[in-house]
Formats: C-alpha cells, sequence, structure tokens
C-alpha cells in the first residue's frame, strides 16, 4: 500500500518535509516499501491518513534510498514510525521501553489514529514526550 | 504555502551543495539502549544499512566534513596532506579535545612561541653545575660498588699464561657440607618391574649374544658386580667412617637387626631389674626364669637368654615348662642334650617326651624315643596316639592292642583298633570295646557300619536297635540331633552306609517327639537334612514318617518333590505308587505320577496312571484336565475331544476351564464351527470368561468377519471391565479395520475403567506410533509422546513404559532416558534389556552382555529378553555362548513376554518346547527389523 503514501525521496526531501509543516504532526515512516512489516504498517497508514489530514500528514521514507538518517534515528528495524511537530521530534511512551519510535507494524487502525491523536495533542501544548492510549508492552517482543 | 494544504506536499526540489540532511535541520540523534550502541560515536569507516547499531552517525560525517573543508583552505601555507588522521591525538586519542576542532591562529602560534621560550630560559639555569653535579654522583656511586669483573682484571690478566696441565691438575672442591652425611645408602626393596626389566633385559643380552652382535652385555654386567663388590670391600675396611660394613654377613644381619626404640630400650631395661628380683627372692619359681629368658630374647641377647633358661634348669629341675623353654632356646643339637637330662629328672612328663620325639628327624628314632616314653608313662593315649601314627599298619595292630590294654577308656583306640582289624578280629575287638564302654554311641555305629560293609546288612538293624536299648539301660539318653548327625556321617562315608543311615533313622527319628510334633518335626528335620545334602537321610526320615502317617497327603508330596530333586524318577515312581494307594483321594498325587511317567516318556504308562485315577476321583476336575492335556499334548486331538466332551456332559457342570480348553483342541484341528460353538456354550454358562471372549473375538477376526469379531469384543469388554488383552485386541481390531479414532476411544474407556494400568497406556502409545508406520509424520510421533508421558505420570514406577520411552526417544536422548528410567525403576528387567539393547545397538559388547544377562536372571520369566539376549549372542559371541543362553532358557521355560507370548500361541506353535520358540522368536525379531 506504499504506492499509496507520498515518498520522500532525499534526505534534504526529509529535513524540508519536517521543516515546512507548521501546523500539522508529521508522521515518517522509515524502512522498506517491500518489507512485510513495513507493508502491514503502510496498509494501516494509507487507510488512516485521509482521517487525520487535517493534524498529520504522512510520510514514506525508504531507509535504502535515504540512508542519511540511519544511524541518527537507530533505523535498524524493519519498520519505524517517528512523529515530528515544527521540527522537534515528539517522544511517545508506549510501554516498550522505546519512547522514541513505534518500531512494530500497527494493523489496528483506530489505535493508531489514537495514537496520532495524543501525539497532536501533546506536541500543541509543547510535550516533547506523550503518554500512548495504550500500553504495548505485551505487544511488542524484543 | 506548501505546508497549509491538505495534501502532503512531496516536491522541495534540489538540495543545496554539501547539505548535510539531519544536521542541516538542526536534528540531534539520541541513544535509546547503550549497550546496541548509540548514534554519537565516531569513526572511520563507511556508511552502512543494517550498521545502524555500530558506531557512526552522521553528525560526526559532518564534523569531519567540516573539518576537511578547513584542512583544504589551510592547505596553501601548510601544503600537509588533509589526513583522517589528523584528529588523532597522542593523549586524548581519537576523541580530540574539546578545542579539537578549533582553528590555530597566529594568537595561538604566538602563545606557543612564547611559553617554548620560557621553557628554554629556565632550562639553560645554572645548567654547567647541574650536569656537573650528576656526572660526580654517578662516578662516586661506580667507584663505591666496582663489578666483580673490575675487581677481578688483575688476576684474570695472568690467565693467559696458564697451560693445558695447569687446567687440569686443579683439584675438585670436596665435599665441605656441614650437615650430617648420610648413611651410605639407603636400602628398599627393589620393585617387581624392576627386576623384571633386568630379567627381560638379561634374556635379551645373551640373544643377541647368541647372535653375535653384541657380545659384551654380560662382560659389562659382570664388571659392575666387581666395581661394587671393591665398593664394599673398601668400606669394611677403611677405619676411620664410622660404618664398618661385613660384605658377606650384611644382608643376613640386616634382617636379624633389632631396631630398639628408646622407650622400648629403658622398658627392657626396667623389666630386667623386676625379673632380676624374681629370680633372686624365689630362685625355685620356674616362670621367672622363663620370663627373664624370654626377655633377653626378645631384647635379642640370645646368650643371655640361654645362660638364664640354664640357670632356670638348675633351679627347678622339676618344672617341664623350664625344659622345653630351654630345648626351645637352644639349637636342636644342644636341645636334645637338654631334654634327655630334663626326661631324667622328669620321666613321666609327656610334654617332655613328646617335644624330645618331636626333635628327631627320622622316624625310626622318633618312634625309640616314644617307645622309651610308653616304657615310663603306658597310660598316655598321646603317646599310644603319637607311636600309633608313625607306625606300618601291623606293628600298628599291633600297639593298639597293647594300647586298648593300657588305656581302655579310650574309643578312639578301640575303633582305631577295629578299623585295622579283619572282620572276624574286628568284631571281637567291639564286643570287648562295649563290654568296657557301655555308654558309648561311636562303638555301636562302627559296630553296624562293619556289618554293613561285609554285607551284613540284615544285622545292622538289630545292632542298631539293641544300641537305643542298651544304652538305654545304661541311662544314655537318645540325644535325636546327634543321632541324625551321624546318620548324615554315615551317608557321607566312603563308601557310603546307607543301611546304617536308614536304620538309625528308623530307630531313632521317633524318639523324644511328642505325637503332635511329629510330622512337623520330621518335616524340618528332612527339610534341614536335604539343605545339608544328605538325601539318604531325608529320604530315610520322609519314607519313616510315610510309614507312620500313610494317610497324609503332604508328606508324601515332600518324599515325591525330594526325589525328584535327585532325579531318581524309578524311585519316585515307586514312592508315588505307594502314595496314591495310601491317599487315593490326593488329586495331587495322581497328578504327580502322571506327569513323571509322561516325563519319562512313558504315555501309555501315564494314561494308565490317569485311568485310575478316575476310577477312584471321577469327579476331579483337575485329573480329567490332566488327560487331557496328556492327549493334547501328544497330538491326539480326537481322545482329548472325546474327553473334554465327557467332562462337559458330566453332571454339576464343567468349569470355564474345561469349555475353553474344548475351544483350544477345535482351534488346534481348525474345526471353526465346532469352536464356535464351544465358545458360545462356554461364554452363555460362563459369560465373564474373558479368555473366552478373547478367542472367540479372534476367531471371528481370523475368519475375516470383522464385525462379528467387534461385537464379541464389545460384549466380552462390556462383561468383563479389568480384560486389558480384551481391550487391547479391541483397539488393534478397530486399528486395522483402519477406525483409528475408534480404537482411540476405545483405549480412552479401557483407562477410564482401569486407571493406572501400564499396558493400557502401552498399546495407545504404541496404537499412535502404529497410525504412521513410516515414523515420519511429527504428529504421530508427538501424540505417541504425549500419550507416553501421560501414561509415565499416572504409573511412574512402570518398567514396560519406561522401556518404551528409551526406545522411543530420538538417539542422542536414549542414553539420559536410560538413566532416568533406571532411577525411577531400579532393576526392572525391561528396563535393563532396553539399556543392554542400547549398548549393543553401540557395539559395547561386554556391557550389553551382562546386562542382558542380569535382565534374564532378574526375570527368567520373560522370554523377549531370552530371545535378544540369544540373538545377541549368535552375532556376537558366537555358537556356544548361544547355545549356552538357549539351554539356560530352557531351563527357565519362560511364559511371558509380548513377542513370546505371540509367537507361543500361534497355532503352529503349541507344542514347541523353549528352545524351538526361543529361535523362532529370533527369526520375528530378525523379520520385523528388516
Amino acid at each position: 500500500m506504499a504506492f499509496l503514501l507520498p515518498h520522500l525521496r532525499s534526505g534534504w526531501a526529509v529535513d524540508q518535509a519536517i521543516l515546512t509543516e507548521e501546523e500539522r504532526l508529521v508522521v515518517l515512516r522509515f524502512g522498506r516499501d517491500a518489507d512485510d512489516t513495513c507493508m502491514s504498517m503502510d496498509e494501516t497508514l494509507s487507510s488512516v491518513a485521509d482521517k487525520v489530514k487535517n493534524f498529520a500528514v504522512i510520510y514514506c521514507v525508504d531507509i535504502e534510498e535515504v540512508p542519511d538518517f540511519n544511524a541518527m534515528y537507530e533505523l535498524y528495524d524493519p519498520c519505524t514510525v517517528m512523529f515530528f511537530f515544527r521540527n522537534k521530534h515528539i517522544m511517545i511512551d508506549l510501554g516498550t521501553g522505546n519512547n522514541n519510535k513505534i518500531n512494530w507494524a500497527m494493523d489496528d487502525k483506530q489505535e493508531f489514529v489514537d495514537i496520532v491523536e495524543v501525539v497532536y495533542a501533546g506536541a500543541r501544548k509543547g510535550r516533547g514526550l506523550v503518554v500512548s492510549p495504550k500500553d504495548y508492552s505485551t505487544k511488542y517482543r524484543y | 504555502m506548501a505546508g497549509r494544504g491538505y495534501a502532503p506536499p512531496t516536491n522541495f526540489g534540489e538540495a543545496p551543495k554539501g547539505y548535510v540532511p539531519g544536521i542541516g535541520r538542526g536534528a540531534a540523534g539520541f541513544m535509546t539502549r547503550s549497550d546496541l550502541g548509540g548514534a554519537v560515536a565516531p569513526a572511520p569507516g563507511q556508511t552502512g544499512l543494517g550498521e545502524g547499531a555500530g558506531s557512526r552517525s552522521a553528525l560526526a560525517k559532518f564534523q569531519r566534513e567540516n573539518a576537511e573543508k578547513q584542512a583544504e583552505a589551510a592547505a596553501a601555507g601548510g601544503g600537509g596532506d588533509a589526513d583522517e588522521d589528523k584528529d588523532f591525538d597522542k593523549f586524548e586519542g581519537a576523541d580530540g579535545g574539546l578545542f579539537a576542532n578549533a582553528e590555530y591562529d597566529e594568537d595561538d602560534e604566538e602563545a606557543d612561541r612564547i611559553y617554548a621560550e620560557i621553557d628554554a630560559h629556565m632550562d639553560s639555569r645554572r645548567r654547567a653545575q647541574r650536569e656537573a653535579r650528576l656526572k660526580e654522583e654517578l662516578e662516586k656511586y661506580r667507584r663505591d660498588n666496582p663489578k666483580i669483573t673490575e675487581q677481578f682484571r688483575d688476576l684474570k690478566r695472568k690467565l693467559g699464561d696458564v697451560s693445558y696441565e695447569e687446567w687440569d691438575a686443579i683439584p675438585d672442591i670436596g665435599d665441605y657440607t656441614i650437615k650430617k652425611k648420610k648413611d651410605f645408602a639407603q636400602f628398599a626393596p627393589a620393585p617387581d618391574t624392576l627386576l623384571q626389566r633386568a630379567l627381560d633385559e638379561k634374556g635379551v643380552s645373551t640373544q643377541e649374544v647368541d647372535d653375535g652382535a653384541l657380545t659384551d652385555l654380560n662382560a659389562v654386567g659382570e664388571g659392575r658386580g666387581t666395581v661394587l663388590g671393591l665398593k664394599l670391600d673398601k668400606l669394611s675396611d677403611s677405619v676411620s667412617g664410622q660404618t664398618v660394613v661385613d660384605p658377606k654377613g650384611y644382608l643376613t644381619d640386616l634382617k636379624s637387626i633389632k631396631i630398639s626404640s628408646e622407650a622400648e630400650i629403658s622398658d627392657i631395661k626396667k623389666a630386667r631389674l623386676l625379673l632380676k628380683s624374681v629370680i633372686s627372692t624365689n630362685p625355685k619359681h620356674a616362670p621367672g626364669w622363663i620370663a627373664a629368658a624370654r626377655l633377653e630374647e626378645l631384647a635379642g641377647k640370645l646368650q643371655a637368654a640361654r645362660s638364664f633358661i640354664q640357670k632356670g634348669c638348675d633351679a627347678c629341675p622339676k618344672s617341664e615348662d623350664v625344659w622345653i623353654e630351654a630345648a626351645r632356646l637352644n639349637t636342636p643339637e644342644n636341645a636334645k642334650a637338654i631334654l634327655a637330662r630334663g626326661v631324667v629328672s622328669l620321666p613321666n612328663s609327656v610334654k617332655i617326651w613328646m617335644q624330645a620325639a618331636k626333635l628327631e628327624a627320622e622316624d625310626d628314632r622318633k618312634r625309640r624315643v616314644l617307645r622309651r616314653a610308653l616304657e615310663n608313662i603306658p597310660n598316655s593315649v598321646k603317646l599310644w596316639k603319637a607311636v600309633v601314627d608313625l607306625s606300618r599298619e601291623d606293628d600298628a595292630r599291633v600297639l593298639l592292642s597293647r594300647a586298648v590294654e593300657c588305656c581302655p577308656q579310650h574309643v578312639d583306640l578301640w575303633l582305631a583298633l577295629a578299623r585295622l582289624e579283619t572282620y572276624e578280629q574286628a568284631r571281637k575287638v567291639l564286643n570287648k570295646a562295649r563290654e568296657t564302654l557301655p555308654t558309648e554311641p561311636a562303638i555301636w555305629i562302627t559296630a553296624a557300619k562293619l556289618e554293613e560293609a561285609n554285607g551284613n546288612g540284615a544285622m545292622v538293624g538289630k545292632i542298631v536297635e539293641r544300641a537305643v536299648k542298651s544304652l538305654g539301660n545304661h541311662g544314655v539318653s537318645v540325644d535325636r540331633e546327634y543321632w541324625l548327625k551321624e546318620a548324615e556321617a554315615a551317608e557321607k562315608n566312603d563308601p557310603p552306609a546307607l543301611a546304617v543311615c536308614r536304620e538309625i533313622v528308623r530307630v531313632t527319628v521317633g524318639a523324644g517327639v511328642e505325637e503332635e510334633d511329629m510330622k512337623r518335626t520330621w518335616k524340618a528335620d528332612a527339610a534341614e537334612c536335604e539343605k545339608r545334602g544328605s538325601t539318604h537321610t531325608a529320604r530315610a526320615i520322609l519314607a519313616h514318617a510315610c510309614g507312620v502317617f500313610p494317610a497324609k497327603k503332604g508328606l508324601w508330596v515332600l518324599a515325591a518333590k525330594l526325589e525328584k530333586s535327585v532325579g531318581d524318577s524309578a524311585a519316585m515312581d515307586a514312592l508315588l505308587k505307594r502314595a496314591v494307594v495310601h491317599c487315593p483321594r490326593a488329586e495331587v498325587l495322581w497328578l504327580m505320577a502322571a506327569k513323571e511317567r509322561w516325563l519319562c516318556g512313558d504315555v501309555p504308562g501315564a494314561r494308565d496312571v490317569l485311568e485310575e485315577a478316575f476310577v477312584v476321583n471321577p469327579d476331579s476336575e483337575d485329573i480329567w484336565l490332566a488327560a487331557f492335556k496328556l492327549e493334547f499334548e501328544n497330538r491326539e486331538p480326537e481322545r482329548a475331544r472325546v474327553l473334554l466332551a465327557k467332562i462337559r456332559e458330566k453332571e454339576g457342570g464343567a468349569s470355564e476351564r474345561v469349555w475353553m480348553k474344548s475351544a483350544i483342541v477345535e482351534r488346534e484341528v481348525g474345526d471353526v464351527a465346532e469352536e464356535r460353538r464351544m465358545l458360545a456354550g462356554g461364554l452363555e454358562k460362563f459369560p465373564t470368561a474373558w479368555k473366552m471372549w478373547l478367542m472367540l473375538g479372534q476367531l471371528e477376526e481370523a475368519q475375516g468377519d470383522v464385525d462379528a469379531a467387534r461385537t464379541a469384543y464389545t460384549k466380552g469388554c462390556r462383561r468383563c471391565h479389568d480384560a486389558i488383552p480384551l481391550w487391547t485386541a479391541a483397539a488393534t481390531l478397530e486399528q486395522r479395520s483402519g477406525f483409528s479414532a475408534k480404537a482411540r476411544a476405545i483405549l480412552e474407556q479401557a483407562r477410564t475403567r482401569n486407571p493406572k494400568n501400564e499396558w493400557l497406556w502401552l498399546a495407545a502409545t504404541r496404537q499412535e506410533r502404529a497410525a504412521d508406520p513410516s515414523g515420519v509424520d511429527p504428529e504421530a510421533i508427538k501424540a505417541a509422546d504425549a500419550l507416553l508421558s501421560k501414561g509415565l505420570q499416572e504409573c511412574p514406577a512402570s518398567g514396560a513404559l519406561w522401556a518404551e520411552a528409551v526406545k522411543m526417544a530420538p538417539r542422542p536422548q536414549r542414553k539420559a532416558k536410560s538413566v532416568d528410567a533406571l532411577k525411577r525403576c531400579d532393576n526392572d528387567p525391561r528396563i535393563i534389556a532396553s539399556i543392554a539393547n542400547l549398548f549393543w545397538q553401540d557395539r559395547k559388547v561386554d556391557k550389553a552382555r551382562s546386562w542382558f544377562n542380569r535382565s534374564c536372571t532378574i526375570d527368567p520369566d520373560i522370554g523377549d529378553h531370552w530371545a535378544a539376549y540369544y540373538r545377541f549372542e549368535l552375532q556376537h559371541g558366537g555358537d556356544a555362548a548361544a547355545a549356552a543362553v538357549a539351554k539356560r532358557c530352557r531351563e527357565a521355560d519362560p511364559k511371558h513376554g509380548e513377542l513370546w507370548q505371540r509367537v507361543g500361541k500361534n497355532v503352529k506353535n503349541w507344542h514347541d518346547d523353549a528352545e524351538t520358540l526361543l529361535k523362532k522368536c529370533v527369526a520375528e525379531m530378525g523379520a520385523g527389523e528388516a
């Protein structure tokens, strides 16, 4: 479903996408389009993109095409979703121990929408860290 | 505004040159987990995907590129290469420090120059004085601590003049050690290995001498011996040395050296003082003298000991102990003289005479001494015996006849004389002996033996009776134990005096036993005797008992068993004949008699016996069945049928055994209809006879009528819940006809009816495995494993289940499994056999053999183990070992074991003996494995 989502093809484009969006949350999905995990995540993302278009914008970044952030953002999972608001990385306490990102594929659309909402609301109030509405400590296994 | 539209913008144009993503936006990385590594650890290398956990970051790259740019800018003046290593600092490593990236401008350069100048100036101050002082200190130190080479420099210079002769003439340094020198040698016994090696080497050397290759080896050995001898001589001759060695006596001395510790020496001194006072105060006290002599002997002073005992002999010549001690302490020659003096002063001392005789080396001289002694002491039995022992037969007889006159109270002498005399004379001697010693039973018994040995068997009984009577008259009570012992002794005699034994038992066994105790006592006596191996005595006791209680069948059975164990079938036959005359109603006796005949191969005889038995016991089913078995085993199905028909028709009805046997006969003959009729008839009367249900089911199954077989099994299972074979047979039937689920259900039901039954669990496990004969379906294996572990939970001590578990475990786990199994149920023959199999697979032949042996010994009734053992021996042990196993198997005559029963119950194999079955089982095993 990655083809339904806008892609960012260079590091410059990624930075510009984050910098230029002033009102909405920027949701970046890092990963490879052909990856199974990414595919299922993209399914969710593409189906909610329209729902959240008022307060969030969703992009896909292929980590092979754009390797510039791999070390910086520790992009070694098959699929990683990160949130930015006005050039600020917003962290979410998901209960997994990694507050920086969602590094698994979410298949429940409503859950994802809830998370995006919470992040947006927190970011608007100037929070750098928000708490996820649902605890994913049992969902994600290292 | 790109950011205001709802559609996310994607076209942001080209990136400016040198733009670094992320950093350009001002973002910093993060480190989630320090152990995985973070984003801020710069190190040279290329950027790569999947290396994110590694060591580099965009930040570092950015920094490095910045630095490169600066270096390029600075290269105009410096011309140095902008190397990546330029960040590397000797003291701070690659980190570069706080200001590593700062620019090095002119101000810095000036500052550095000024600092360097200051350093140089400070160094130049008072430099001359400082260096001079250092140099002086060093020289002073060298002067105070000169090197050794320098010390001897002048002397060494002269060494150049020394000639070779002078070098050689320099004496070696002597041994100037202050420590106490050890004794010149330490003696330790040479180890056997050394001696053996020496022997071997010697052998080799002589061999080589024969070859002519190494002629000198022996010479070298001898040369060594001479050198050693010379050394010893030198040592012995040296006056200055502390030890003087007598080379010849040295080794012998070593043995006799008495090493006395300080404490012992002082003890001896004290004892010496004490004994001295004893001797001086009471010189007539012989033990004092002996003790003194012994003390000196102990202290190693033989001479002193001898002089003490000599004085003792003089002081108390009437003590024989002193004389004997004196003889002991002196050399044999002197001892003879001393004893001669001793007998002069004490002519009646047997001890001294015996000692004197002992000192003589030749028999003749000994005899002479003893005769002299007997002249002085004619009534000493000891002397008589000694002289008789030494004499020839004729002399002995004469001597004994004199001896019995001199000491008539000694039975031994009488008996010895009787033994030497001829029959007639012996009788006379014994009669005389009896007159002189009327209370001695041994004389009577000897007389009886004498009569028997001379073919006068009739007299034996009389003699024994008279013995008991006359002994009774003389007030000697008859002791049963003693007499029975005598009887056993008579049996063990050479040649065995059986008549005596029998008569003694007959006359004495009842003596002193209460009427009500008799039977029990006699049984116990017989058992005891049999245990001690005196079968004749036991037989005599039982015969007597049977004579007294002819109607007691227990006694007869005991007697028959005794005969059987002895292996005398004729005697047993005769005995049983008598027995059935006396107890005609005892079926056991009849059956034993018939079986004995049959085992001897006398089938008609056995038939006759059984016929007689019918006459007496017309209602005994056991006898009928025995007759049936006889006919059946001898392949006479017609007769067997007739017999069984008779039993069935008898009033009172036949037992279920009869019905079953009838069906068995029909099965053997192969008459299906008749068999079915029999089984139907039997089941009508005995609906709970599970064996018949099973037979019916098998019959139908063999006929191919699955439905009928199923009905039979179902009915059987309904009536007999606890008949495990029935349940398993039903399940097997279902399994075979392809209804695995049904089979599973049946076994489940069986398990609920019979909880904790290992065989049901085993059957279920096997069934799961059988569902997948190729053994590749993981589902089937998993199911079987699950069942097995459940079964093991329910019956944790089940050897069969554990053995199956060991067999089913994958090869690498078998060992652990077998250890587990052994821990759970030690000494279970099945587990031991399965372990033996494991060893066999690993080619550990010896271990496998011992484990097989163990399993067969623990439970010799399991035929499977015998078969496995036999097969193993055929493969590894050779024919002889295999034959031995087969023989043992035949003796054990196993009846159980899965394979064994399957083979044994095959109609074709019904009449085979154990060994044939064993071979068939082995063939089956081979076929199963192939």
